[in-house]
């Protein structure tokens, strides 16, 4: 049976929610406790007039879009190759195991010092945000060339496939759908590095560092607005990769769900 | 017929498994031959290592002992040009009808109008024309095991495997397939070599019918079917070869529930 969203119950949660918040706000009686209506106004200040230097939310927006992307895009251009290898090759995999698994599970906040002593600059942003990307794209990779079916390779080689033709033509494809999640994945993951890689960029510009700018000056409406804003934006990411793959691999899809 | 002429040679072939410490003996000095042209069925009881049998000839396994020759040759699915269709489904989800019969062309190193073409054919043949666009996921069992059926004899094979395709169809679509197979047969002339267990199947089908033994499989007995195509399941000599054949069977199982 197909399901349909109840969009007036979503809304409606939003509503609850809100008020609630506000109550919330009321009760407590701190000063620097926003209620949701200061958030509000504060995204429209940000929006509209800028931040105190004179940056307005969509140019936080776009450099951070632009460095979490750049970040991503590395973490994606070394992770699927060195996982495609890892998963063909037992011998490399067991080489590289034990020094990549303990690495993975290092938060990427932990590698801020040393992205400050050695590197400088952009370099500083996609350092971080590529620890934090590269993990997941490099695991789901591996996981999906380990999943491809034996029956299909089996198949290929009673047509007389060559290695290559097997992993081209067959572990590859087969294993496009867990690269796509990994890419999903490591993207979120990758945006949620944002604040901790823009407080150590030095810019004053950036989602991550506005917060850090407004969290000194104890205006928490403007550290919330932005910390909405970074989920509204990961959310937004997740949904449109969701949907590519969803148009891409229809055929897994269908079968997942019959 | 002297034996340069034998299209296959089953020589003394043993295959044992080792896993760990044990091992398991699945096929003993198993020795048959077969002729160009001819259809053979395959029936034994299941665990009985048909599918071993059917990996070694195309070279996806290695024999233990003994030999396997193809034309006086060892298996090469390079050079010898096998159609092998699985016992499970081995279509590939991502693509459609007609790039999953196009695949065993491509191996081969036929170009794309080439392969175009001849795919287009043998879906024609295989009574799939106008599902060519579809996806393995659209289609039924019956329908998936034809695409299998389609890609194998696309490539023009020297010989045709088939591992208990049609077991897992209704018993309507597999009376289908099997005369659907018959009329290819006639059609493309090319040795088969069909593993089932079921036996009314392999009389219905074979020239001759090999018997294989409980696990270690040995050769039990190899029964030539001398009745004209098409067959008749209800004719007396029809069910005489059946009980003949189930009666081996049943020997080997020990037990009587095995029908067809």
């Amino acid at each position: 049976m197909k399901y349909h969203i109840n969009y007036l119950f979503s809304f409606l949660s939003i509503i609850v929610f809100l008020i609630l918040w506000h109550l919330f706000s009321i009760i407590i009686n701190i000063p620097y406790f926003p209620s949701p209506i200061s958030v509000i106004k504060a995204i429209l200040e940000i929006a509209l007039i800028g931040d105190v230097d004179k940056y307005t939310l969509a140019q936080h927006i776009y450099v951070s879009v632009e460095r979490v992307l750049l970040g991503f895009s590395i973490a994606a251009i070394t992770a699927i190759p060195l996982g495609l290898i890892i998963g063909i090759k037992p011998l490399i995999k067991d080489t590289i195991t034990p020094i990549i698994e303990p690495i993975r599970f290092i938060p990427p906040i932990a590698w801020i010092p040393l992205a400050i002593v050695l590197l400088v600059g952009i370099t500083r942003y996609i350092f971080i945000i590529w620890v934090g990307a590269f993990f997941p794209i490099l695991l789901n990779t591996i996981a999906g060339i380990k999943r491809t079916s034996n029956i299909l390779i089996q198949m290929a080689k009673s047509f007389g496939s060559s290695r290559n033709q097997i992993i081209y033509k067959i572990i590859i494809p087969s294993s496009l759908p867990e690269v796509m999640t990994g890419l999903r994945v490591g993207l979120g993951v990758g945006w949620m590095c944002i604040v901790a890689a823009e407080m150590i960029g030095g810019e004053p510009i950036g989602l991550g560092r506005l917060i850090i700018k407004y969290a000194g000056l104890l205006r928490l409406d403007v550290v919330i607005a932005g910390m909405i804003v970074i989920g509204i934006i990961g959310m937004l990411m997740n949904y449109i990769i969701l949907a590519i793959e969803k148009r891409l691999f229809k055929w897994r899809q269908e079968i997942i769900i019959t | 017929m002297t034996i340069l002429s034998k299209e296959i040679i089953v020589d003394s072939l043993t295959k044992i498994f080792t896993q760990g410490k044990s091992k398991l003996e699945v096929l003993k000095d198993l020795t048959f031959d077969v002729n160009k042209g001819e259809f053979i069925c395959i029936v034994g009881p299941s665990g009985c290592g048909k599918t071993t049998l059917l990996k070694i000839i195309c070279g996806l396994e290695e024999p233990t002992y003994g030999k396997v020759l193809i034309r006086n040759e060892p298996p090469n699915p390079i050079k010898h040009r096998f159609g092998m269709i699985f016992q499970e489904d081995s279509l590939l989800p991502w693509r459609n009808v007609i790039g999953n019969v196009k695949f065993g062309l491509e191996i081969k190193g036929y170009n794309k109008k080439e392969s175009e073409e001849i795919s287009r054919k043998y879906i024609e043949m295989v009574g799939l024309k106008g599902f060519e666009n579809y996806y393995p996921y659209q289609l039924s069992g019956g329908m998936k095991k034809r695409v299998a059926i389609a890609r194998a004899l696309a490539i023009d094979p020297d010989l045709i495997l088939m591992d208990e395709p049609f077991a897992d169809l209704d018993a309507q679509t597999r009376s289908l397939m099997q005369r659907e197979l018959l009329r290819i047969w006639f059609g493309v002339g090319k040795t088969v070599l069909f593993v089932t267990h079921n036996v009314e199947e392999a009389v219905f089908l074979a020239n001759r019918v090999i018997v294989l033994t409980k696990r270690p499989s040995r050769v039990k007995s190899i029964i030539n079917i001398e009745l004209p195509y098409p067959r008749n399941r209800l004719s007396q000599s029809f069910i005489s070869y059946r009980e003949k054949i189930l009666k081996l069977f049943h020997e080997e199982m020990g037990v009587s529930e095995f029908g067809t």
